[in-house]
C-alpha cells in the first residue's frame, strides 16, 4: 500500500509517496539521499540511525515512513548551519569524540536531544543518554567528554 | 591564513577527517551515490556446517523480472586465499561451514534480489562435522580439508591434513623437561577464550563496476593491495585490470583486511554489462557469514626456581580457526613470538597450532589473540606467585625481559617500557598484593595487574610508498598506500609533513588509497603503518624540501645552504630574501608556469623469507591494572577502574594515543565480560546485538586511566612505535587477577559472564 506523506526534515518541507513497509531510515537514505543516518542493525539495537522526530531521539530503522506524516525530523545534516559547525561537532573534533566515525551522527543526535532537555548534564546523565548508541571503537570516554565540554561552552 | 602550530609533533592533533565524518558525509558502505543505474547484490549463504549441496531453481531465479545476473559455483569455480587458498568463492557440491557463499544475485532492487535468492532451493545432505578442537583432533574425526595438499599455497603452512591440523609454529630453546625437573615450583593449567565477532558498526559492503577493461571496486577495507591481489587471482584477471578505491572504513578491527564478500561483489559486477552493483550486508549476515575470531585453548606449564626465577615454560596454544587458516597464518607467527609473555625464560617450548573445524573462517582481531594468550600467561604468573608465596609484582619484575636480552626467538630486545608500564598502572589504581579491606557485605573488591607485549612485525616483500605533490591547485596533496580506519593515520601524515616542511596544516590533503596509483604487484604494508609509512614519508619530505629549495636557489642564484623553509616561506639566511610558497605555487616566480613539485619516498621490507627473526621489528609493551567489585551472592561484576599503559616510543599525537588506549580499555572490558560467539550445530546463533551484546556506556568503569610511556624506538619516526594494534594486551588478565583477589575464585575461561562467575562462586562455597 502507498501513502502520500509530507514532513519537515532539517527545516525543509518534503512530500513523498512511500510504501507501508518502508522505514524512515530507508526514506531518508534512498529517497532524500541524506547519508548521515547510518544502517547498523535494522533492529533498533545500535543507534547508528538515530534522528530527532519531533524533538525525541528515535531509531529511524524502527519507524515506519507513513508514521512521520506531519512530523519534524532532524538528521545530523541539519545540525550545523551553512557556515558554522554546531558546538557539539566542534567539540567532538577537538576531544577525539570520533574514531572510525560510523556511530558519530547517531551520537551527535542523542547528545543534541540531551542538551535540549538538560543544559549542563552530569557525566551519569550523558552515559544514560548514550546507552542506546553503540561505538565499537570504544570511544565512549572521549564522546562523553566532548559533550560535557560543549555543554559548558554553550553560555 | 597561516595557523601552523610551532610544535606539531607531540601536541594534540585532531583526526583530519573528523569534520566530514561528523557532518554526515557519504563515504561509508551503502552511501555511494550511483544513481538509478545501480543494481543491488545479495548473497545466498549455507545454513549447514558440513553437507553435500545441490542448488535447484537457479534458472528460474535468472529469469525473474528485474534480475540482472546470478552466479553459483558452477559458473565461477574459484578458490580464495592470500597465502593458502583454503576457501571457495562459491561452494561447489559441498559446504564446509555455515555461512559459506552458495550464490550471488544482482537485481534492480534489494527486494528483487531477495526474491531471486528465495527462488533458489538448497538441498543439503548432511555430513559428519566437528566444531571444537577436541573433536577435530580425535582419532576418527571427519576431515575438514582432506584435499588441502592440492590447494595453491599449501607450501605456506606446516599442516597435517589427516589430523585437521592446518598450521603449526614452534619455538624451542634449551631443555624444558630438565629445567622443570629441577624447578622448586611447577604449575600446569589450562585457559580458554571463546570465539568472537569483530562486529564493526559498518557492515561489509561496497560498489563494483566494470568499465571497459577495468573492474572498479569502491571498498571500505583496510588492505586494498592485498585484496586486489587475492580477488584478481580468484577471478583470473590481471591485477592491473582491477582497481580498488578505498572509502571511509566504519570500523574494521581486522575483519576488513582479508577478502570476504568483496570477491563476490567483484565477480557479479563482471556479469552486469557495465552497470554498477552495490552490496551492503545486513547485521545478521555480518554475524553469520563474515569471519569469527578463533577460540583459544592454552595449556601452560611454568617452572620457578627457589630464587623466584622462571626457568622453564611449556605452552601449547590451540586455535579453532574454523574452515580456513589463511587469514590467521601471519598472526600465528606473532603469537609464537609473544609466546612466553614478556619474560626472559632460559628454557622454552612454545607450540602454536591452528585446528580446522566446520565453523566460520577465522581472522585476527586487533591484538585480540595476543591479548587472549596473555589472559593465560598473566593469570598463570599470578597463580605461580601465590604458589611460591611471592608478590605477583615482584615475580614479574624479577623475570621481565630487558633491553639487550637475547630472546627465545634469538631477537635482541630493544630498550622498552615494560617495567614503567606495570609500575605506572599499579600506582594509578593503588594496587597492593593483598586485598585492602574485609568483606562486610555481599560485595567484595579486589585489584589485579597484568603486563603484556605484542610483536610488531613486517612481512617480507611488503613496501610502503608516499608521494607528495605541491602545486597551485591542491597546494600539498599526499598519496599513501595505507588506510585510516579511525586510528589517526591521516592525522599522523599531516602532522609529519606540516612539521618537516614547515607548512600550514590546512594546505595538506591526504587522499584515500587508490590501487590505481601503484604498480600492479605493489604489496603495501597494512599493519605497522606508523613505522613503515613514517620511514617513507621522511624520505619524501626530505626530497620535497630539496626540490623546493633547489628551485628557489637557482632562481635567486644563491647557494641552497643559505635557504630554509619557515612558516610557509622560503627564506635566505644570508640575503634575508623571502618568498611565499603559496605565491610560488599559485602564481610562479618570474617568467613561465608555476612549478609543480613531486617527491616520493619508499620503504621496502627485506626480501628475505618470513622466518620469525626476519619479520620481527620490535615489541609494543603494555601494562594493565584493574579494580573490580563482585557481588558474591549474584556473581554481578563491576569494573570500578581500569588503568592501561602503553610504551609508544614517542607520542606524536598524545591525545590520539590516549583515545586509542581508552578505546582499547572499553573493547577489552567488552570482550572480557560480555562477548561470545555462539553456534548450534555449527550455525551461528549470535546474530545481533541482543544475542551478542557489546559494551555500551553502561559498561564503562567509573575511572579510566590511560597512561602513555615513552621509551624511544630508535628505528621509528621520531622514536615512535605503533600502538593501535596492541592496546588490548593484558586487560583481561588484570580483570581475572582482580576477581581472584576479591573472591579467591580463579576464572580460566573467557568471557567472565555473570553466569560463569556465579557458577564458580557457588562451586567454591
Amino acid at each position: 500500500m502507498k501513502h502520500d506523506i509530507s514532513f519537515s526534515i532539517n527545516g525543509e518541507r518534503v512530500r513523498l509517496t512511500v510504501h507501508s513497509h518502508q522505514t524512515l531510515l530507508e526514506v531518508i537514505r534512498s529517497e532524500l539521499e541524506l547519508t548521515g543516518a547510518k544502517y547498523g542493525c535494522s533492529t533498533g539495537e545500535c543507534g547508528a540511525c538515530s534522528v530527532l522526530l519531533d524533538g525525541e531521539v528515535v531509531n529511524s530503522c524502527m519507524v515506519l515512513a507513513p508514521e512521520v506524516d506531519g512530523a519534524e525530523i532532524l538528521t545530523v545534516e541539519g545540525l550545523s548551519g551553512d557556515e558554522e559547525l554546531h558546538p557539539l561537532q566542534k567539540s567532538f573534533i577537538d576531544h577525539h569524540g570520533v574514531q572510525c566515525g560510523y556511530c558519530a551522527p547517531g551520537m551527535l543526535i542523542s547528545a543534541k536531544a540531551l542538551l535540549s532537555r538538560t543544559s549542563r548534564p552530569h557525566e551519569e546523565e550523558i552515559r544514560e543518554a548514550l546507552v542506546g548508541n553503540l561505538c565499537r571503537c570504544g570511544a565512549y570516554a572521549d564522546i562523553i567528554k566532548s559533550i560535557q565540554v560543549a555543554s559548558r561552552a554553550r553560555r | 591564513m597561516i595557523t601552523r602550530k610551532p610544535h606539531i609533533i607531540g601536541k594534540p592533533f585532531p583526526l583530519v577527517e573528523a569534520q566530514s565524518k561528523l557532518t554526515g558525509v557519504s563515504c561509508y558502505a551503502g552511501d555511494e551515490p550511483f544513481g538509478p543505474d545501480l543494481l543491488h547484490a545479495r548473497i545466498l549463504f549455507s545454513k549447514r556446517a558440513h553437507a553435500r549441496v545441490r542448488l535447484r531453481g537457479v534458472e528460474q531465479a535468472r529469469r525473474l523480472e528485474g534480475v540482472a545476473a546470478v552466479l553459483t559455483g558452477r559458473e565461477v569455480n574459484a578458490r580464495l586465499g592470500a597465502r593458502i587458498e583454503d576457501r571457495t568463492l562459491l561452494a561447489v557440491d559441498e559446504v564446509t561451514y555455515a555461512g559459506q557463499p552458495l550464490a550471488v544475485v544482482a537485481a534492480e532492487s534489494p527486494e528483487i534480489a531477495m526474491a531471486a535468492l528465495a527462488t533458489i532451493q538448497v538441498d543439503y545432505d548432511d555430513l559428519p562435522a566437528v566444531f571444537d578442537v577436541e573433536a577435530a583432533l580425535a582419532a576418527d574425526a571427519p576431515l575438514v580439508h582432506p584435499d588441502m595438499t592440492a590447494y595453491p599455497g599449501f607450501d605456506q603452512v606446516q599442516a597435517q591434513p589427516e589430523r585437521n591440523i592446518a598450521h603449526r609454529v614452534l619455538l624451542q630453546r634449551g631443555d624444558v623437561d630438565a629445567a622443570l625437573a629441577d624447578a622448586a615450583f611447577v604449575l600446569e593449567r589450562t585457559y580458554t577464550a571463546a570465539p568472537l565477532q569483530h562486529a564493526p558498526m559498518e557492515t561489509h559492503g561496497g560498489v563494483a563496476q566494470q568499465r571497459e577493461r577495468e573492474l572498479m571496486l569502491w571498498l571500505h577495507v583496510q588492505a586494498p593491495f592485498l585484496q586486489r591481489q587475492v580477488i584478481a587471482r580468484a577471478l583470473h584477471i590481471p591485477p592491473q585490470d582491477l582497481r580498488i578505491i578505498t572509502q571511509c572504513v566504519g570500523g574494521s578491527f581486522g575483519s576488513k583486511v582479508f577478502v570476504s564478500v568483496e570477491a563476490l561483489l567483484a565477480a557479479i559486477a563482471r556479469e552486469t554489462h557495465g552497470r554498477p552493483v552495490r552490496l551492503h550486508l545486513t547485521r545478521e549476515e555480518e554475524f553469520q557469514a563474515i569471519f569469527m575470531t578463533p577460540a583459544m585453548r592454552a595449556r601452560v606449564t611454568m617452572g620457578l626456581d627457589d630464587q623466584g626465577r622462571i626457568i622453564a615454560m611449556r605452552a601449547v596454544y590451540d586455535w579453532n580457526v574454523g574452515a580456513s587458516v589463511d587469514a590467521f597464518i601471519l598472526e600465528m607467527q606473532r603469537i609464537a613470538l609473544a609466546g612466553t609473555g614478556p619474560y626472559a625464560i632460559p628454557n622454552t617450548d612454545i607450540q602454536v597450532n591452528a585446528i580446522y573445524t566446520h565453523l566460520l573462517p577465522a581472522a585476527p582481531m586487533r591484538s585480540l589473540s595476543i591479548a587472549q594468550m596473555h589472559w593465560a600467561i598473566e593469570q598463570h604468573v599470578d597463580e605461580l606467585a601465590e604458589m611460591a608465596g611471592m608478590s605477583p609484582l615482584l615475580l614479574r619484575q624479577r623475570n621481565l625481559v630487558k633491553g639487550g636480552d637475547q630472546l627465545f626467538s634469538n631477537f635482541i630486545m630493544h630498550a622498552n617500557g615494560l617495567e614503567s608500564c606495570v609500575l605506572e598502572t599499579v600506582r594509578a589504581i593503588g594496587w597492593q598484593p593483598e586485598r585492602d579491606q574485609d568483606p562486610s557485605g555481599p560485595v567484595v573488591r579486589g585489584k589485579g595487574l597484568a603486563m603484556g607485549w605484542s610483536p610488531i612485525i613486517v612481512s617480507p616483500h611488503c613496501k610502503s610508498r608516499v608521494t607528495i605533490q605541491c602545486d597551485g591547485d591542491e597546494l600539498c596533496s599526499v598519496i599513501v598506500d595505507g588506510v585510516d580506519v579511525g586510528q589517526g593515520y591521516y592525522a599522523f601524515i599531516t602532522q609529519l609533513i606540516a612539521f618537516e616542511l614547515n607548512l600550514p596544516i590546512e594546505w595538506i590533503t591526504v587522499h584515500p588509497t587508490d590501487t590505481g596509483n601503484h604498480e600492479p604487484d605493489w604489496q603495501a604494508i597494512y599493519h605497522n603503518l606508523l613505522w613503515s609509512t613514517g620511514r617513507a614519508l621522511l624520505q619524501a619530505v626530505a626530497e620535497m624540501k630539496r626540490q623546493i629549495l633547489s628551485y628557489v636557489s637557482e632562481m635567486w642564484e644563491e647557494p641552497m645552504s643559505n635557504l630554509d623553509i619557515v612558516e610557509g616561506e622560503v627564506i635566505s639566511y644570508a640575503t634575508r630574501r623571502r618568498l611565499s610558497i603559496l605565491t610560488l605555487l599559485q602564481e610562479g616566480a618570474g617568467e613561465g608556469e608555476p612549478p609543480v613539485f613531486r617527491a616520493t619516498g619508499v620503504y621496502e621490507a627485506s626480501e628475505q623469507d618470513d622466518r620469525l627473526e626476519n619479520i620481527l621489528q620490535s615489541y609494543a609493551a603494555t601494562g594493565y591494572a584493574a579494580e573490580v567489585a563482585v557481588n558474591l551472592e549474584t556473581g554481578h561484576l563491576t569494573v570500578l577502574q581500569l588503568a592501561g599503559a602503553a610504551d609508544v616510543g614517542h607520542a606524536i599525537n598524545p591525545e590520539g594515543v590516549k583515545a586509542q588506549l581508552k578505546g582499547g580499555i572499553i573493547q577489552s572490558i567488552s570482550l572480557t565480560l560480555l562477548e561470545e560467539m555462539q553456534f548450534e550445530n555449527g550455525v551461528p546463533i549470535s546474530i545481533d546485538f541482543m544475542s551478542y551484546p557489546i559494551a555500551t556506556t553502561a559498561d564503562m568503569p567509573q575511572k579510566l586511566h590511560p597512561i602513555v610511556v615513552e621509551i624511544p624506538q630508535s628505528t621509528g619516526p621520531y622514536g615512535a612505535r605503533d600502538l593501535s594494534n596492541h592496546v588490548m594486551v593484558g586487560a583481561s588478565a588484570a580483570i581475572g587477577n582482580a576477581i581472584y583477589q576479591a573472591t579467591g575464585v580463579r576464572i580460566r575461561d573467557l568471557p567472565i559472564t555473570a553466569q560463569r562467575l556465579y557458577d564458580a562462586l557457588r562451586a567454591d562455597s
